[in-house]
């Protein structure tokens, strides 16, 4: 599967950049997400619990690993997500430009999607990415907007 | 998973009180803690109908309900269609048979059950009737054209 | 004597099915019983480095989790359960399933680990906690990238993902090809369906200790090789292991013995545990375990003179065999002799490679591969008729065989490896006679002209199939008459919603001169009798119900016997009817079969030598070969402009499967049938991606016809009976599907005015509409 778009941050680069790296916001910006804790240098690991059409919630593991950085420009995600109804595995890349109004985010990803949730879920599954995409974007928007509110953080 | 609750039914006019998991499958009930096994399971996502049976007078899929949800009702399954062993066939089990109407016959409860709730209706019933209902069930052997000539006779029986 | 051959007899085994009271495989329940749950492979392909089942072991309710490690010498690949046809220069390589995967996984949901719990929702609960590893590799799956050197190999030991080459001819195309006017070559595709039997496959097995015997409980259409097979594995003696096939949900091929996993460590485990257990396949995992059918691609032409006589046929073809391929060459042989149908063809040469793919196992479903060769040879024909300009209908009588060339002899080996033979056969009459029905001249004098000016897009389509039925080995049974004047007749094939109870009691019933419903027919039960294959390749009326009627044959000698001797009657002078033998003439003296039965077998002077006591004969028949059954279909099709979707207004059937035991059984094999065909074309798609994975697994993306997808068909029998068998019989039992892709593809290019040309099964409403929006453009 492969997930495309952009999404305009309003905020200034740098601030984005950090907000991405921290894995406290992901964790928050990842619907269904239960935890997320940075193992080792750009690995962290954590478990999320999703739901999908007819497919009822389950847990999965989720490991991501951050590649190919070049602050505050773009990085790469290697992401692995396994659980009992399925499997998730694939790279993301993603980039930010300063425009005008903040902050272009423009994030491609392909990814494979095996065992049950592939075989039942196909109909729902690209709307489901979408809509959890849009979703984790906009928290981490307000995240940002938090943050810059709280004054010199950044 | 182990909080177990109690489910009181009458299937085919019997009452039955037993102790289950939450979680079981109204189909799985019948079958297993009922022992009544003329109810089948063919795909556990409502699309089959095989598993059909009557909740109230009204056919539902036995595999999408639990059955605790069943607690106090009235069902009927294909069991109940004749009052015992060595009965005669009611007069839709008897068209069927007639007619040519089912051939491995693992699929024919459920649609049995479709069928007597649709002939409850005294009003005409054209084929296309039949059809649309049949359509909620699925038949990989017969084809499907002797259970709508089966139906339009035991109607025709049932309502003279 | 009245007969019931040929009567619409009705069933005798449907009062237990309809009263809910007929046992299947799922309906065994044993005290003590546990169940059974595998965890399957999420990947299509990919290198298994590690299962951890500690927490699966631990959970509450689990009583024991197996992976292939736990397995010791009781893992090892299945059996190959057909070996290659004697063809010269075959190239095969066999590579059978294993009970657990150890090393690798190869398709999306075979096993890896299987769980014996207290339920089955226990069991399911303790798959989650199951930790597996795997390195993905690449997937396999278009047939021609499989074969080039870089594709990832399904097996790693074999040179590539060959799995086999066969290469039959007869004559010499290339010089058919030198000599014709008119050369037509296409590629045609034909994607992959499911069987979808209602009942998912089941097995329940238990072992005895006292007895030291083990019943097993299969949705097998096949018992008896099951049994011999299992005691082989397991070191017990064929008498030990009783295999039980009682009512199976619909078989359709893939519930054949294949010898699957889970009917092989099912019986392992419970004797290891001592506990009965059972497992059930769900709709989920049937869709990735049970085997499937059909991906092919054909690069076809056929040669031709300018008044349309086929010179010859030349098709090259790629065969998906999934991961393993334990069925041999059934279903690309299958193709590669259908292929030639009910027509003159000189010269024919076929090859085709068999491919290693990461899905699912393919082995024979109803049809099993005979589609695909009508479907490329009624196409050819198809295409070049309208090259020709000669009416299609024309051209097919121009090439048919005529009744004085049978049997006939095509030159190549079929699936059963004896040269493919025609034994008899009347195809001109059929042909005629379903275009009478269909009204083929009426429809374009006037009606398709008359629905054109309005805007309506209606076609015809007309082609002709045979089928190969009724093979060998053999099949037994036994007929005993018992003191209660009951027939019983055992034998060893399953049976699936065939009708065997009725068929085969008609059989008797005759010979026997007995009420039909006095015959008790037991099938599936290797307890029952012992010696027989199975039911598929449309064989068991034929064979099984030739042995039926054998033995009660004999069974009717020994009553004339008796009954001559107890009557002080010339045996010659003896008759059977209404269950009773009497001298002619001699209305006054008779015996009923029941008391003759008790006389067979008194207490004392039951055996005299020579004589064998009681009423009660068996018998075997084995043909030298199967038989040829034929039809021709046709339909009338309305394709909406808008949706592309297709409407079927009539549907014709006109078929010669030789003599009819039952009208009423085989109307409904046909009616069956063509509902089964019409899934295969027009809905039925398994949609695997590049990655390997199927996604539409569910019966709500799989579509299967409903009873408003599905016409009334109007059929006609036609008898040449089969030289091959003293009944006369042929098989049907796939006779309704064979021919319904190549139709479809003819009456929708019909209705379209010929504005696309369709060379790919199944055709689905969005196939057609992006066909005819390419049109358009």
């Amino acid at each position: 599967m492969k997930v495309t778009g952009t999404f305009l941050f309003r905020g200034p680069r740098e601030a984005v950049w950090d907000l991405l790296q921290d894995p406290a916001v992901l964790a928050k910006a990842m619907p269904g997400a239960e935890r997320l804790e940075r193992t080792e240098g750009d690995r962290f690991e954590g478990s999320m619990k999703v739901s999908l059409g007819p497919v009822t919630a389950a847990r999965f593991t989720l490991v991501v690993e951050l590649a190919d950085k070049a602050a505050p420009e773009r990085f790469a995600m290697r992401i692995d997500s396994q659980g009992p109804l399925g499997f998730t595995r694939g790279k993301a890349l993603v980039e930010l430009t300063p425009v005008d109004e903040g902050t272009m985010m423009s994030y491609s990803s392909d990814l494979q999607i095996g065992g049950r949730i592939a075989a039942v879920g196909q109909r729902v599954i690209d709307m489901a990415a979408r809509m959890m995409t849009e979703k984790g974007l906009e928290s981490l928007q307000k995240e940002l907007d938090a943050r810059l509110a709280g004054g010199s953080r950044a | 998973m182990s909080d177990r609750v109690t489910v009181r039914a009458r299937v085919n006019g019997v009452e039955y009180e037993r102790s289950v998991e939450p979680r079981l499958l109204l189909s799985d009930f019948l079958r297993q803690d009922l022992g009544l096994t003329g109810t089948h399971v063919g795909c556990e996502h409502g699309v089959c109908g095989a598993c059909t049976v009557l909740v109230e007078g009204e056919p539902v899929r036995s595999c999408l309900m639990f059955a605790v949800q069943a607690d106090g009702a009235r069902l009927t399954t294909a069991e109940g269609l004749t009052p015992g062993n060595g009965a005669p066939l009611h007069p839709l089990q008897a068209a069927f048979r007639d007619a040519h109407a089912l051939q491995c016959g693992f699929c024919t409860p459920g649609i049995l059950m479709s069928m007597a709730a649709l002939l409850d209706a005294p009003s005409p019933l054209s084929d296309e009737d039949i059809r649309a209902t049949l359509a909620g069930h699925l038949c990989r052997c017969t084809g499907y054209a002797n259970i709508v000539r089966a139906v339009r006779k035991a109607h025709g029986q049932l309502h003279r | 004597m009245a007969s019931y051959i040929g009567e619409r007899v009705r069933r005798n085994e449907d009062a237990r099915l309809l009263t809910g009271r007929a046992l299947f495989v799922d309906d065994v329940q044993l005290p003590g019983m546990a169940h059974v749950a595998f965890l399957r492979s999420d990947h299509a392909h990919g290198r298994l480095r590690g299962v951890d089942v500690e927490d699966a072991r631990r959970y509450p309710g689990v009583i024991a989790v197996f992976t292939a490690a736990d397995l010791g010498d009781f893992w090892q690949p299945g059996p190959l359960l057909v070996p290659p046809p004697p063809v010269p220069g075959l190239e095969f390589h066999a590579r059978t399933q294993v009970p657990l995967a150890r090393d690798k996984v190869r398709h999306v949901g075979e096993p890896i680990a299987m769980v014996v719990a207290e339920s089955r929702y226990v069991a399911e609960d303790a798959l989650a906690l199951i930790a597996v590893d795997v390195e993905p590799l690449g997937a396999v799956g278009d047939l021609e990238a499989a074969l080039l050197p870089d594709a990832p190999k399904v097996h790693d030991e074999l040179a590539s993902n060959l799995a086999a080459r066969v290469r039959q001819q007869k004559g010499d195309y290339d010089r058919a090809r030198a000599d014709a006017d008119l050369v037509v070559s296409r590629r045609f595709v034909y994607d992959r369906g499911a069987s979808a039997a209602i009942e998912n496959r089941a097995v329940a097995a238990a072992w005895d200790p006292k007895s030291e015997e083990l019943t097993i409980w299969d949705t097998t259409q096949a018992p008896i090789p099951i049994r011999n097979g299992l005691a082989r594995l397991l070191g017990l003696l064929e008498s030990q292991v009783n295999v039980i096939a009682p009512f199976v949900g619909g078989g359709f091929g893939p519930k054949i013995m294949m010898f699957y996993p889970e009917e092989v460590l099912v019986p392992w485990a419970a004797r290891r545990l001592g506990r009965p257990l059972k497992w059930t396949e769900d709709r989920h995992e049937n869709f990735g375990a049970t085997t499937q059918e059909r991906s092919q691609v054909h690069d076809a032409e056929i040669a031709l003179t300018r008044e349309g006589r086929i010179l010859g046929v030349r098709d090259v073809f790629l065969h998906d065999n999934g991961a393993y391929n334990a069925y041999g060459l059934t279903v690309p042989i299958n193709s590669q002799c259908t292929l030639l149908g009910m027509y003159r063809v000189p010269n024919y040469e076929s090859e085709f490679k068999a491919v290693f793919t990461t899905r699912t196992q393919v082995t024979p479903v109803r049809g099993a591969g005979r589609q695909h060769g009508v479907f490329v040879m009624e196409r050819l024909l198809d295409l070049a008729a309208r090259e020709l300009g000669i009416d299609r209908l024309e051209l097919r009588r121009r090439n048919l065989l005529s009744p004085d060339e049978f049997p006939h002899n095509h030159e190549i080996i079929f699936q059963d490896f004896a040269p493919l033979t025609y034994d008899s056969g009347d195809y001109l009459p059929a042909f005629d006679e379903a275009a009478a029905l269909i009204g083929y001249d009426r429809f374009y004098r006037e009606e398709q002209p008359r629905l054109r000016a309005e805007g309506r897009r209606v076609g015809l389509g007309i082609v002709g199939y045979v089928e190969g039925t009724g093979i060998g080995p053999y099949e037994g049974a036994r007929v005993t008459v018992e003191p209660s004047g009951l027939v019983r007749v055992a034998t060893g094939v399953g049976t699936q919603g065939q009708g065997h109870f009725t068929a085969f009691a008609q059989l008797v019933a005759d010979a026997l001169g007995v009420d039909v419903e006095q015959v008790r027919v037991v099938t599936g039960d290797t307890r029952e009798f012992h010696w027989g294959t199975g039911t598929f390749a449309s064989r068991g009326a034929v064979v099984a119900g030739t042995a039926c009627r054998s033995a009660a044959l004999a069974v009717r000698d020994k009553v004339v016997a008796l009954a001559a001797r107890l009557l002080d009657a010339a045996p010659e002078t003896i008759e059977l009817e209404g269950g009773r033998a009497r001298g002619r003439g001699r209305d006054d003296a008779s015996l009923s079969l029941g008391e003759l039965a008790a006389r067979a077998n008194p207490l004392r002077g039951a055996v005299t030598p020579g004589m064998e006591p009681g009423l009660e004969a068996t018998a075997y028949f084995g043909p030298d070969r199967g038989n040829t059954a034929n039809g021709v279909h046709a339909m009338i099709v309305e394709v909406d402009p808008e949706t592309a979707d297709v409407k079927i207004l009539r549907y014709v059937v006109v078929h010669d499967c030789g003599r009819l035991i039952n009208p009423l059984i085989v109307e409904g094999q046909i009616q069956g049938g063509v509902a089964h065909g019409i899934g295969n074309a027009f809905y039925e798609q398994l949609h695997y991606n590049e990655d390997g994975q199927l996604l539409n697994a569910s019966l709500m993306d799989y579509l299967l016809p409903v009873a408003t997808d599905v016409p009334d068909v109007e059929m006609a029998h036609r008898e040449t009976p089969s030289p091959f068998n003293p009944s006369g019989l042929k098989g049907v039992g796939e006779a309704g599907c064979i021919a319904t892709g190549a139709l479809f593809a003819q009456a929708v290019e019909d209705a379209l005015g010929h504005a696309v040309e369709i060379r790919g099964i199944p055709l689905s409403p969005d196939r057609l509409f992006h066909l005819m929006r390419e049109a358009r453009a």
